[in-house]
């Protein structure tokens, strides 16, 4: 799989690589500037991107910019985003268009290597990396407000794991219920939010990530 | 039908015309009267009305407008009987009586009242004071005495200076008596025309006002607005005169007698003139005034000997240190000097300049025109009795009307420069000169800058601590781990690999806190996007739904950027915390120079800036940049506190979204 990296800080950068190229990557390009980004991204047509928000020259969101940017040329484009630290603005920014191949993460979650290749794995399939941080942002928010208040404790805590881009098996072991049970949660949430059952995970992911992003614009 | 009744009929038919206009002559009698009474209520309006603004008896202006009201009401009934012309009336409703809310009390303009007389008074004085037709009917008292008398009383006049002068020169002139009798049939003739016409006047000012006033009538009105406010400012001024007296027999005298300390009060009341003049010259002559004094003195520290300094005096109790104090303030104050000058000037410097436009337009009217019409109209002359001022120009009565009338043209023109040159004559004396100025400058950086340096040393150190307790602790915790790991793989590799996992999450915890940490000190999106997209980073993850509404042309420099966000960020969180609000907005403008920051919320209002530590910080905060904080926040909401902060935009960067 081939992955485009951008990040400014040599250490980090360098440790990226490895720890991918180690799980099986190909690390076609590691770049530290947003324009060198924004070529490698259109020039090279990577699997997956894994991008720093802040790069230089301007050390502001370059980084953010030069993904979304490119997404807008190439729809749907793979992008993980790393960040020392998460908003929902930038969240609801990259959920904007609505197509799926997205990730969002705090950089503390690279320690845990296991879970954070199975995330870039997921923003390659075109699945969804939310980070925790965001989700429960997102949900604190909506706590109070309809249809979102109607949930009941569980069905939010497997709505919160759905948004993260977990599967029906991995909410089961998380939540320690039978796929069944979570196969009634996921059902019962779509009826209380009105989303037609689907059997594609991925789509139904994308529809809850829909919704809160909605629910947040509002 | 007998003959007899026929002449009667007659008789009556050519007798009705004359009864007609002989009864026309008594209401245009009558309606003189009421010119004569309209001028006794004019009087006793200005009485209260000087009174009432001047010394701030604010029931005496609606006392006497209600009082005044039936007089008018009276002319407009005399209009409809006796002109038929209808004049509407034109006052709005009187308000209803305040209905208390589920608690008893009565709300008023965002305030709660335990008793409902309080409300309904003011009710009642807005309800006078507001309403325009107040202020025509104004407009009619001062004018009605002369137009009115004239018209009501012309006719009258002339059949009795007819009849007059038929009987007293009969007998000498052959003439006499038919010019006598013309002048009786012509005031008989006249008076039907000049009723109507009366009625006609009256409805001109007396009528419910139209929705577009016309130029005419703006410029009446803004005239009549201006000689008001000289009159005003005339009574204020005259006032100086007493205390000027007042003060200057109290310094000698308090001296004398050893009792300065007993001065301050009398110092200190006296400001309040002065403060009254600098509030009125910004609001009526827009020339703004600062206030000139230095700020109050506190109480220095007690000595370790027990005692308070002031100057070189030993005070053992605080009571005689703070007074003795307070008068030194007051004394070395150059401002209270110049306020003590000005009192006795002020009479005769700004009082000219005041009295000047109504006394020309007031002489050239009522002293020149008006008596040499009335010379005209009646056949007496006043010049001749009077000394050759009053109804004539140096003993030319042929000059009065003439001169009259460019008086009160000079009048008219000089109103509003009077009112401005009078302003400008307050800020001479009673603003505060260069020094003062730059005096109370410095005091002010000096106050903000050991604020922002007080601000700047605290955060410095809780960064410290912080980072001492927290970050830099793990860190050696996962140093120590790394070691026990390294020493543990070979021999216990299950045990090592537990502690690698327990060093991730130490690694982990101290990268949280310095997130937070780095947020407090210049949050990140602060940085990468700029105010507008980091308030609504803040407000999206708020737990109260906030709306962000910025318009900004530019960004601001990056301390001022900075403290607006804390500024704001702190105002939200209160908000969260206390107000119990559904929705909050924040909203951002830029003009004339000012960056305008609004907070709003329908929370429960009640806010005390002089209380929250947390206002007091923004304020403190924005100080440094001459920034300043509003709060608006009635018992029962909603709040709206609003920054203002001096500063440039530069020109926008490329826009990120």
């Amino acid at each position: 799989m081939r992955v485009v990296l951008a990040e400014d800080l040599y250490l980090l950068r360098d440790g990226l690589s490895r720890l991918l190229t180690a799980h099986g990557f190909d690390v076609v390009a590691a770049v530290e500037t947003g324009p060198e980004l924004r070529d490698a991204l259109l020039g090279l047509r990577p699997d997956v991107a894994v991008v720093d928000v802040r790069l230089p020259p301007t050390r502001t969101d370059e980084g953010l910019q030069a993904a979304l940017a490119a997404r807008r040329e190439i729809p749907g484009l793979p992008v993980l985003v790393l960040s020392q630290h998460v908003e929902q603005l930038y969240a609801r920014e990259l959920l904007a268009d609505g197509s799926g191949g997205v990730g969002y993460l705090l950089k503390d979650r690279v320690f845990n290597a296991e879970q954070f290749v199975d995330a870039v794995r997921r923003v390659a399939g075109g699945g969804l990396a939310m980070d925790p941080d965001v989700i429960a942002k997102l949900l604190a928010r909506t706590r109070r407000e309809e249809p979102m208040g109607r949930l009941t404790p569980r069905e939010r805590e497997v709505l919160a794991l759905m948004a993260e881009g977990r599967s029906n098996h991995a909410i089961g072991q998380r939540l320690f219920l039978s796929a069944s049970a979570v196969g009634k949660h996921i059902a019962s949430i779509f009826g209380k939010l009105g989303l037609a059952p689907s059997d594609d995970d991925n789509r139904r992911v994308l529809a809850v990530l829909a919704y809160l992003n909605g629910a947040a614009d509002a | 039908m007998s003959p007899g009744t026929d002449a009667v009929q007659t008789c009556r038919m050519t007798l009705a015309p004359v009864r007609r206009r002989a009864l026309a002559l008594l209401h245009g009698l009558a309606l003189a009267g009421l010119g004569a009474a309209s001028a006794v209520s004019l009087a006793v309006h200005l009485v209260f009305l000087v009174v009432g603004f001047g010394l701030g008896v604010v029931i005496l202006p609606p006392l006497v407008i209600r009082a005044g009201r039936p007089l008018a009401d009276l002319a407009r009934r005399l209009a409809a009987a006796w002109s038929r012309v209808e004049v509407a009336r034109p006052y709005r409703p009187q308000p209803a009586r305040p209905t208390p809310d589920a608690e008893g009390r009565y709300p008023r303009n965002g305030r709660l009242y335990r008793r409902p007389w309080v409300p309904a008074l003011l009710d009642w004085i807005d309800w006078l004071l507001g309403d325009p037709a107040t202020y025509r009917d104004l407009a009619w008292l001062a004018l009605n005495p002369v137009v009115g008398t004239l018209l009501g009383g012309a006719p009258a006049a002339l059949v009795v200076t007819g009849v007059w002068y038929a009987v007293s020169r009969a007998g000498t002139d052959w003439w006499a008596l038919p010019l006598g009798l013309g002048a009786v049939v012509a005031g008989l003739a006249a008076a039907p025309g000049l009723v109507a016409a009366h009625g006609r006047w009256t409805r001109l000012l007396l009528r419910p006002p139209r929705d577009e006033p016309g130029r005419l009538r703006v410029w009446y009105g803004r005239l009549l607005l201006t000689l008001l406010r000289l009159l005003v400012l005339l009574g204020l001024s005259l006032l100086a005169l007493p205390l000027a007296v007042l003060v200057a027999l109290a310094l000698p005298l308090g001296y004398a007698l050893g009792a300065g300390v007993l001065l301050a009060p009398l110092i200190e009341a006296v400001r309040h003139l002065p403060e009254l003049r600098r509030r009125l010259a910004g609001r009526w002559s827009g020339v703004e005034v600062p206030t000139p004094y230095l700020p109050r003195p506190k109480l220095p520290r007690r000595r370790p000997d027990g005692h308070y300094r002031v100057g070189d005096h030993l005070y053992r109790t605080e009571r005689w240190a703070g007074r003795h104090l307070r008068l030194r303030w007051l004394i070395r104050d150059g401002a209270t000097w110049r306020d003590l000058l000005w009192l006795p000037l002020d009479p005769v410097v700004g009082g000219l300049v005041l009295a000047a436009p109504p006394a020309a337009l007031g002489y050239g009217l009522f002293g020149l025109v008006v008596p040499r019409l009335a010379a005209l109209l009646l056949g007496a002359d006043p010049g001749r009795t009077a000394g050759g001022w009053y109804g004539a120009v140096a003993g030319s009565p042929a000059a009065a009307i003439p001169v009259g009338l460019a008086l009160a043209v000079l009048g008219v023109l000089t109103a509003s420069p009077a009112l401005r040159a009078n302003g400008r004559w307050v800020r001479l004396l009673l603003g505060p000169t260069e020094r003062a100025r730059l005096a109370l400058r410095v005091r002010r950086l000096t106050q903000t800058r050991a604020d922002a340096t007080e601000a700047q040393a605290a955060e410095l150190r809780r960064i410290e601590r912080d980072l001492h307790d927290g970050a830099q602790a793990r860190l050696v915790a996962v140093g120590i781990n790394l070691g026990t790991v390294e020493y543990l793989l070979d021999r216990d590799p299950q045990a090592a690999r537990a502690l690698l996992a327990e060093t991730r999450e130490a690694a982990a915890k101290a990268l949280a806190e310095l997130r937070d940490l780095v947020r407090g000190i210049h949050p990140p999106v602060l940085a990468e996007r700029g105010l507008a997209d980091a308030i609504r980073a803040f407000a999206l993850d708020l737990p109260v739904r906030t709306q962000v509404d910025v318009e900004l042309p530019g960004r601001a420099e990056p301390p001022i950027e900075s403290a607006v966000y804390f500024a704001v960020s702190e105002l939200l969180t209160n908000v969260v915390r206390h107000a119990r609000a559904e929705r909050a907005t924040v909203e951002l403008r830029y003009g004339d120079g000012r960056l305008r920051v609004a907070v709003r919320d329908d929370g429960q209002g009640g806010a005390d800036p002089t209380r929250g530590s947390g206002l007091r910080g923004v304020e403190r905060r924005l100080g440094t940049f001459d920034g300043v904080v509003a709060v608006d926040s009635p018992p029962g909401g909603p709040t709206t506190v609003t920054l203002e902060v001096p500063c440039v935009l530069s020109s926008p960067r490329t826009s990120t979204s």
